[in-house]
């Protein structure tokens, strides 16, 4: 090897060990799919009712956003995710700073809530949109049950995580009760408020999917069901993925933003 | 000559949950005068920083009186700063707003405050990082933040807190000898809570020593060495005396402790 | 006379101290309990809602029906059934996997891509896959209670694996240990307070996965119980449903905590996960 060829495999060898990760990923995931789609062309036979491979899942993909209808389904869906999911920030953070920060309201409501967060409310799904009928009312309010918590408990840990020094350095210099709420509690919780919003995602989705299931006649659910009753599998991995794009999206989303949010904080993990 | 501070008879009983109560000061007297540099030592717990945290405001005594210039202290106020131990600076906020936090509590507008806490940045020599954060700060200049933030509202007292224990010795010298020459510029009354005879007498007009649990004042000592003082004066005779002369007063505390008390 | 009595209210006053947290919490939750069962006593109910009311007492009754006529125990033995099933296949399959994740680091970035994008997404979203590959029986309910619960596990391993202190395998490896007996003595250890937590949130997921899955396609269960029951407006029923769920994941999880909190004595307290 001359010294030219031997310098280009020098840089190649430090590119791969810096992205090495990122390549591996790649390669895994490009791979699987390259599997995927000869097994099913040229090896085993692929029955339509049964399973499906990549390149009819991507037709199908590019029928659905031309024809609309993906952006519609999308759409409904998002629209309750909203609407529950900010109730929940609205009504969660509030809660949880109560809770952390005096001690009676936490001894008062931690028992109560604990349980209901630990048990499985989507039970009540059912009970919901018979009281609420299948509308939007029904989706918000399941999406509003399952999602508030994580909000909850984690401001309710931040806040009981703030440091108390600096709660007498603001204390020390005058500072009062509004001073102490806004200059030292809320920048403390920001990024457990982001950790728990990252939390609340999951489980809103569920929200949406339990209910579009059961009773609906829109939304991306509603559409993955539906496929799936008519046998007509590439429509329905193909909004599976669309599902699972976004959900990935919002959760490393929230993820990178809780760095971006507490530069100063080393990380914990609470998948 | 009238005290500038006046401590007379400060009795504070902590009762934490489920333990038994601790008696951090009892009786404890203390004159302090205006432009002194006093430095208080004593065993763990005896109480230094319990009174320098009533001082500031934010305990009160069981019972005694604790007045300023004449008037009782009666809760935190602008004429009192503290410098804290653990630096105590808003992990989110950029050198700049964390000095500016003192006057921001208090309403000044925003430019007059831009203007003051830039002062004392440079006064402490900080203005490159102004807008830095904390975190990307050595202990040193965490610490230097820290007492910008204090100068920053113009108290008449600085309270000081074990504010070098947590540096490293070298960066805990150079502090040293920056607080004197800020003290001097600045002539503030300083009470300054130490575990280092050493700093305390390199420091202060009087050390005033504490016996262990529950504190009072033992003895004062009126350290007679020529302002402005250097490094070097450590190095003499004079001051290993008065080292000494502390040492034996503090020794007796220390024994005392471990004969039974228990820490 | 009067210093008895004070007597008396000091020895009440310390009682209440003691138990605030007790008190104040459980007097809560049978206060909501109470107000819930004398609220159709109070105000009269408009034909709308009085469909869907129900009082504690008569969720009682209902349950004690249910067992009598032998009604509910078939439900709660299918549950039970792809509960356990599920949750030991997460278990059998999410501790090796994530083992070995975590010590091979080639393995770790090929499947990591995977990982994340199933982690992040409902599990939920695949139920009708699986409803239409393994049809309404009880299998459909077994993976999807699989694929709930794996992930915790898998992902809780791993951490716990990855975690470990650099300098405490190299200590072991000094002595002369092959990979096998670090994994046995340094990395195990070390992971299983993760292992553990990530116990507590599998059982979360797989009881979840229970009652989706036989909302929607079952024939039998407590869920599809519920269901039924739901479209009957038989709320109590539906409540009895509900009651057994919460109190089996409150049950599973105060256990799993205590298990967790044993084996974490170790452990710093910042450590610990959510």
């Amino acid at each position: 090897m001359n010294s030219a060829e031997r310098r280009r495999a020098m840089a190649f060898k430090r590119f791969y060990a810096e992205y090495q990760r990122l390549i591996l990923g790649m390669v895994s995931v490009v791979g699987m799919m390259l599997l995927w789609e000869l097994a099913f062309t040229y090896v085993i036979p692929l029955n339509p009712f049964f399973f499906t491979k990549p390149s009819l899942i991507a037709e199908a993909f590019k029928q659905q956003i031309v024809s609309g209808s993906l952006w519609h389904d999308v759409a409904i869906s998002s629209k309750a995710f909203l609407l529950g999911f900010g109730l929940a920030v609205v009504v969660g953070i509030p809660i949880g700073v109560f809770m952390g920060w005096r001690r009676r309201a936490e001894y008062t409501l931690d028992p109560f809530l604990t349980a209901l967060y630990a048990s499985p409310l989507v039970a009540l799904a059912p009970l919901l949109i018979i009281i609420f009928g299948v509308g939007l009312t029904g989706k918000v309010a399941l999406i509003f049950l399952l999602s508030v918590f994580p909000f909850i408990f984690n401001v309710f840990a931040g806040v009981k995580c703030t440091d108390r020094l600096l709660v007498n350095v603001v204390r020390s210099f005058g500072g009062r009760e509004k001073d102490i709420y806004f200059k030292v509690i809320l920048p403390s919780i920001m990024p457990y408020i982001v950790a728990g919003a990252r939390i609340a995602i999951g489980r809103g989705i569920v929200g949406i999917l339990v209910t579009e299931f059961y009773a609906a006649s829109e939304g991306i659910g509603f559409a993955i069901s539906r496929f799936g009753d008519t046998y007509r599998l590439p429509d329905m991995f193909a909004a599976i993925m669309v599902l699972m794009i976004v959900a990935v999206g919002l959760t490393e989303g929230l993820r990178k933003l809780e760095t971006l949010v507490a530069p100063w904080k080393v990380g914990q993990e609470a998948r | 000559m009238v005290p500038c501070i006046e401590a007379r008879s400060l009795t504070l009983t902590f009762t934490p949950k489920n333990r038994d109560p601790v008696t951090a000061l009892q009786g404890f007297d203390l004159q302090v005068s205006k432009g002194e540099f006093l430095s208080l030592v004593g065993p763990s717990g005896c109480g230094k920083s319990t009174f320098l945290n009533v001082l500031l405001g934010l305990l009160k005594p069981d019972s005694g009186e604790l007045s300023l210039n004449g008037k009782q202290i009666d809760g935190p106020g602008q004429e009192r700063a503290m410098v804290f131990q653990e630096f105590g600076l808003l992990p989110w906020r950029t050198v700049l707003a964390n000095v500016e936090l003192g006057l921001e509590l208090k309403g000044v507008a925003p430019s007059i405050r831009h203007e003051r806490a830039l002062d004392l940045i440079k006064l402490v020599g900080l203005e490159r990082f102004q807008n830095h954060y904390p975190h990307e700060l050595s202990g040193g200049m965490k610490q230097r933040v820290g007492l910008a933030r204090a100068l920053a509202t113009e108290p008449e007292v600085l309270l000081m807190d074990e504010p070098f224990a947590a540096l490293d010795a070298q960066t805990r010298d150079l502090m040293q000898t920056e607080l004197l020459q800020i003290w001097e510029r600045t002539k503030k009354t300083v009470l300054f809570v130490t575990h280092s005879i050493e700093e305390a007498a390199y420091l202060s007009d009087r050390v005033v020593i504490m016996t262990a649990r529950p504190g009072r004042m033992k003895n004062v000592f009126k350290i007679d060495l020529p302002r402005p003082r250097d490094y070097e004066m450590r190095l003499t005779p004079e001051f290993n005396d008065i080292k000494a002369k502390i040492w034996n007063t503090l020794k007796d505390e220390l024994s005392g402790k471990a004969a039974g008390n228990g820490i | 006379m009067e210093s008895r009595a004070r007597g008396e209210m000091n020895t009440l006053a310390s009682f209440y101290r003691e138990r605030e947290q007790a008190i104040l919490g459980g007097g809560f939750i049978l206060l909501l309990i109470l107000i819930w069962q004398i609220v159709p006593a109070l105000i009269s109910l408009p034909r709308g809602i009085a469909l869907f009311f129900t009082t504690p007492v008569e969720v009682i009754k209902s349950f004690y029906q249910l067992v009598v006529r032998n009604e509910i125990q078939s439900h709660v033995y299918t549950s039970a059934v792809e509960f356990v099933v599920g949750l030991g296949l997460a278990i059998v399959v999410g501790l090796p996997l994530g083992l070995v994740m975590g010590r091979s680091k080639i393995l770790d970035a090929m499947l990591d891509p995977f990982v994340t994008a199933f982690n992040a997404t409902p599990r939920l979203v695949f139920l009708p896959l699986l409803i239409l590959w393994l049809g309404i029986g009880i299998w459909s309910k077994i993976m999807i209670v699989f694929v709930g619960a794996l992930f915790p596990l898998l992902i809780n391993t791993y951490e716990g694996v990855k975690n470990v202190d650099r300098v405490l395998v190299n200590v072991v490896r000094s002595f002369g240990a092959s990979e096998w007996q670090t994994m046995k003595v340094v990395v195990l250890p070390n992971s299983v307070p993760y292992i553990v937590a990530g116990l507590r949130l599998a059982i979360g997921r797989a009881l979840l996965g229970v009652v989706v899955g036989e909302f929607f396609g079952a024939s039998r269960g407590l869920g599809f119980m519920i269901a039924g029951a739901a479209t009957n407006y038989k709320v109590d029923v539906v409540f009895v449903g509900v009651t057994i769920f919460m109190g089996l994941s409150l049950a599973l999880t105060h256990l799993v905590k205590r298990l967790e909190a044993r084996l974490s004595r170790w452990r710093p307290d910042e450590v610990k996960t959510f």
